[in-house]
């Protein structure tokens, strides 16, 4: 049962660190940590195998 | 004076009295998100705290908090599902069941994977106009192994007490650590992938054919309903009366999983100002935050959704002139959320504001 999530994009700080995903799921923006034990890192992860399914990195 | 020991020996020995139920939110009082949410078709933490809804394609559904609760027993609320479009004849895959997801460094004394394992006993009110067999089921996560058993739904809208002991587990140890160890499931519909085997009664590695044997489907007719209240999990062959908590610390507990700024009863998204998190941002600055510390240290870093006050909408918060700013987050730990807007000026000094919720669900 693997989510379904509109985009995943990277986001980076005012120092051009990646910090957080921001994450488009059923309308909503949420911003995920990079932690392991976060759920929908984790999800992110799994989501991210799937063949046509890309993170968009805008860059720092 | 002498001190009396109270309680059931069966479990005191284990855990003692207090704390002894490893489901929070068992009694259905805390609902943070909503208390009634529609047109569910997938899972998730769709209403009630704790209590996840794990799906694939059996129906479409309402999830909400009742106030229907068994006579005399203590509670005021249960959780509700009401079925509101029907799947009469599920596909294979179909599936339906409510899940609690058990943090392994709060099991340890269960003593699983040792000749000392712990038997639990789940015991819970349940109603429902759908009769029949129904399937319970405890998952160790770590390990890829499971146990179920029924239990029967006999008369139709009346509440019941259901009881269920399961056996302790020579085989596997629970991580001791934050992340899930134990799921418990109620089913409410299986397709063939998951009824075509012979009940798991005891503990074996994981067989979905096994899983959910002679699980009736709730999912088969909108007129459907199934109320459950007074969930709860504790070592021992018995089950103790229901171990009702203040309405505080079952906030608190859930709150390690779920927080919200919004005010209790107040569902995130709705318009509303009442307590909203803000910071004074001098005019001449293209840059403002602030830190929102949770009411407790969550169960690891959270995922952060920002609300707009005004709006409801997500990704914003506002001025104190009603202008829309847009915002992130710059640093999310166990205990403190960084939110800011970044290289968004303002033409005048004003605070700005949202809301948030942080979610470190298992």
């Amino acid at each position: 049962m693997n989510r379904d999530f509109t985009s995943v994009t990277k986001f980076y700080d005012r120092e051009g660190d990646f910090i957080n995903y921001l994450v488009v799921e059923n309308g909503i923006t949420s911003q995920v940590p990079l932690k392991e034990g976060n759920t929908d890192y984790q999800a992110i992860q799994e989501w991210a195998k799937i063949e046509g399914n890309n993170i968009i990195d805008p860059g720092a | 004076m002498a001190i009396t020991r109270i309680g059931n020996p069966a479990i005191a020995d284990v855990r003692g009295v207090n704390f002894r139920n490893i489901i929070i939110n068992g009694d259905m009082s805390i609902s943070q998100r909503s208390t009634s949410a529609s047109s569910i078709t997938s899972s998730g933490y769709h209403a009630l705290d704790r209590h996840r809804l794990a799906i694939s394609s059996l129906g479409t559904w309402t999830i909400s908090q009742s106030t229907d609760v068994p006579t005399g027993q203590g509670f005021g609320k249960s959780m509700k599902f009401d079925c509101t479009t029907a799947d009469a004849s599920p596909s294979a895959g179909d599936v339906m069941w409510v899940q609690h997801r058990i943090e392994g460094q709060n099991l340890q004394y269960l003593k699983k994977g040792t000749s000392s394992a712990e038997k639990t006993t789940l015991s819970f009110w349940v109603k429902s106009n759908k009769t029949g067999t129904y399937i319970a089921e405890l998952e160790d996560t770590d390990n890829s192994r499971h146990i179920a058993k029924s239990y029967t739904i006999s008369s139709s809208d009346t509440w019941e007490k259901k009881t269920i002991t399961f056996d302790g587990d020579t085989t596997g140890t629970l991580t001791n650590d934050n992340n899930t160890s134990l799921e418990s499931h109620l089913y409410l519909g299986a397709g063939t992938n998951y009824t075509s085997g012979t009940l798991a009664t005891s503990w074996a590695s994981n067989t979905d054919a096994n899983r959910a044997v002679g699980q009736v489907n709730l999912a088969d007719s909108t007129s459907n309903e199934w109320y459950v209240t007074g969930i709860q999990l504790e070592a021992g062959s018995q089950a103790s009366d229901f171990e009702l908590l203040p309405f505080d610390v079952n906030l608190k507990r859930c709150q390690r999983y779920f927080y919200t700024t919004y005010d209790v009863g107040t569902a995130p998204g709705t318009q509303s100002n009442d307590d909203v998190p803000q910071v004074f941002a001098p005019a001449t600055n293209s840059y403002f935050g602030f830190i929102i510390y949770y009411s407790s240290p969550m169960r690891d870093a959270p995922t952060i959704v920002i609300y707009n006050p005004n709006t409801g909408a997500t990704g914003s918060g506002t001025t104190d002139g009603n202008a829309d700013k847009s915002m992130n987050t710059f640093k999310i730990s166990e205990k403190m959320v960084h939110v800011a807007a970044n290289n968004t000026s303002i033409s005048s000094s004003a605070s700005i504001k949202c809301h948030i919720t942080a979610s470190a669900e298992l």
